[in-house]
């Protein structure tokens, strides 16, 4: 079986049984519109009808603050490699963010391999939910090509009138329809629904920015020494709301943590921030990106050029993240279009 | 066994709350005497100790001639010193009469009997002598504090965040303020305190001082925005860092 169907009035029950076998994670409503990735234990909990999360998923494959390894210096310098991992479900994951973890998981398999990561991305079950509509005008995944399903989760959900048509693409998502015994096999009219809701979709999801994918790249190679660039460092703040929400972003810093004894402690990781003049300072004070236009202009080219000659992918998922938060309001496709006019 | 350092507190101009921070550290405090040997902290004991400290904690800003003269002989008999507290690191609210003529906010607080309180502009420590550490906030994080003394105590640098608050308060997933219709300082100041404020409910007002190279223009573009005038903005700003000179930052 690679494909099955739920009934809305068994998605309940779902929750429930996925909460009964470990963590279950979804999007839970904050208030002023926004949402972020929470444990739940029903589904009532969740709004399925959700604009992207403060954090995306990432914070589940790489946490804000993660041990790597203990050491005790009492006798010599003894180090145990750490992996903190719990056996998690993420529901309701929307197609830009799947996208995400994609990435990441292209970056930390790339090698020196990142074990920490790949453990436990392992214990991660990805149920993911089709956008039938724009979640807000910040997004641009129609532009990046994500607004539909390309793979990378276990189960992947699209709302039909009275149920979910649901990919199946795991063992271990085969396993979780048989062992629920909510599932049922598709029918010739789900099918039919499923094509209807994915040509309103062709309608609806349109690049949001006159640019062709393929030629993005090139746009921000012959922009390089752009105005707009200077235009937008004078506006940003530094505040590293763009990358700390980006999906993608995973840069991190490590640190030594001492225990009050002084002679244990552990090894931890923090997310960094290309963003923060600290970043790019090296001994001497030098820095390679003293200006914030500098900073700026590095974090576009890192989405858009330098991953596509590296794994041939974009590093931008279009969820939109970067202009819904940033606190100057520089905006991502507001940005592609400058940058456009100013080419010509 | 090897002797436990000698730690001690001292207070110069301030509300001494920082300092409550540590007595009420609860069970991580006892944790905190098996590594030292308090010998001064006015604020629980009535000890006080004549030798050598190996570790000077203090708090509050200095305001005048007689508080300049403790902090010298402090600083002299310490191996380490911490600024300890807004108004050690930066000044703090003391900082404000900063921004008046002396003897009017002399007038202001003593009335008839100004001329019985010499005073001086508010300076942090770090203007008068050399701080070995840095401990923000009003008050200070007592996560931090701990993290500092670990250092301070290992003989190992400590890095004050230089990034702003909106990282942590990001990191949490707190609702920006802004988008809830509210200003805050987060965007200009710099972290370290998790956020602690606005993770419970309040508006960050920039106690830790400002990053070591806002965006001045950025940021007063951005409150300006939201509705705040040029003068409201920089009273935001100088609620906390009104005693910071240029070389400081």
């Amino acid at each position: 079986m690679t494909q099955a169907l739920i009934a809305k009035t068994k998605l309940a029950d779902l929750v429930s049984f996925l909460a009964l076998c470990g963590k279950v994670v979804g999007p839970v409503p904050l208030g002023h519109g926004q949402f972020k990735f929470a444990e739940v234990r029903s589904l009532a909990e969740m709004a399925l009808d959700y604009i992207p999360t403060i954090l995306p998923p990432k914070k589940y494959f790489m946490p804000q603050y993660e041990t790597l390894l203990r050491y005790d210096g009492a006798d010599g310098q003894q180090m145990q490699a750490v992996v903190e991992v719990e056996e998690l479900v993420l529901f309701g994951v929307h197609t830009c963010d799947l996208a995400g973890i994609q990435c990441l998981n292209v970056v930390f398999s790339d090698r020196p391999r990142d074990l920490h990561y790949m453990i436990r991305k392992n214990h991660i079950t990805l149920i993911g939910l089709e956008c039938s509509d724009y979640c807000d005008s910040y997004a641009s995944c129609a532009m990046l090509r994500n607004h539909l399903p390309k793979g990378g989760y276990d189960l992947f959900f699209s709302e039909l009138s009275d149920g979910y048509f649901v990919d199946i693409k795991t063992q271990k998502g085969e396993q979780l329809v048989e062992e629920s015994g909510l599932f049922e096999p598709v029918s010739d009219a789900a099918r039919e629904q499923l094509q209807e809701l994915r040509r309103a979709k062709k309608q609806i999801f349109r690049s949001e920015v006159p640019i062709r994918y393929q030629d993005i790249p090139r746009l921000f190679d012959e922009t390089f020494d752009s105005d707009v660039w200077t235009r937008i460092g004078e506006k940003c703040l530094s505040c590293g709301n763009c990358t700390n929400v980006c999906p993608t972003c995973y840069c991190f810093d490590v640190m030594d943590e001492p225990d009050l004894d002084l002679t244990r402690g552990r090894r931890i990781r923090v997310w960094d921030s290309c963003q923060h003049e600290t970043f790019a300072k090296v001994a001497g004070d030098e820095s390679f990106r003293e200006q914030r236009s500098d900073r700026k202009r590095h974090r576009f080219n890192r989405k858009f050029r330098y991953p596509m000659k590296r794994y041939k992918r974009m590093f931008c998922t279009g969820c939109g993240r970067c202009s819904r938060s940033c606190m100057a309001k520089i905006d991502l496709k507001e940005t592609l279009g400058a940058l456009m006019e100013e080419r010509g | 066994m090897m002797e436990r350092p000698k730690v001690a507190f001292f207070d110069l101009s301030c509300c001494e709350g920082c300092q409550l921070q540590v007595a009420n550290l609860g069970e991580e405090l006892l944790d905190v005497l098996g590594l030292i040997d308090l010998v001064e902290f006015r604020e629980v004991m009535s000890e006080t100790w004549e030798g050598r400290y190996d570790v000077a904690i203090v708090e509050g800003s200095v305001v005048n001639e007689e508080s300049e003269q403790r902090l010298r002989e402090i600083r002299r008999r310490s191996d380490l010193l911490i600024a300890y507290g807004s108004c050690a690191t930066i000044g703090g609210v003391n900082g404000m009469k900063n921004r008046k003529p002396l003897p009017e906010v002399q007038q202001e607080v003593y009335g008839e009997r100004a001329d019985w309180f010499p005073t001086d502009r508010t300076r942090p420590l770090h203007q008068l002598v050399k701080v070995d550490y840095f401990i923000h906030g009003c008050p200070i994080h007592p996560q931090e504090f701990i993290k500092v003394l670990k250092s301070a105590l290992a003989g190992l640098p400590y890095q004050v965040p230089d990034y702003a608050v909106c990282v942590e308060c990001k990191f949490n997933e707190n609702v920006c303020l802004y988008d809830k219709g509210v200003t805050c300082l987060g965007p200009v100041t710099r972290a370290g305190c998790n956020a602690w404020c606005v993770n419970n409910g309040n508006v960050c007002y920039g106690c830790r001082g400002l990053v070591s190279n806002p965006n001045r223009a950025g940021a007063e573009e951005v409150l300006r925005e939201h509705g705040l005038d040029a003068g409201l903005i920089a009273n935001k700003m100088l609620m906390y860092n009104a005693a910071m000179e240029p070389c400081d930052e």
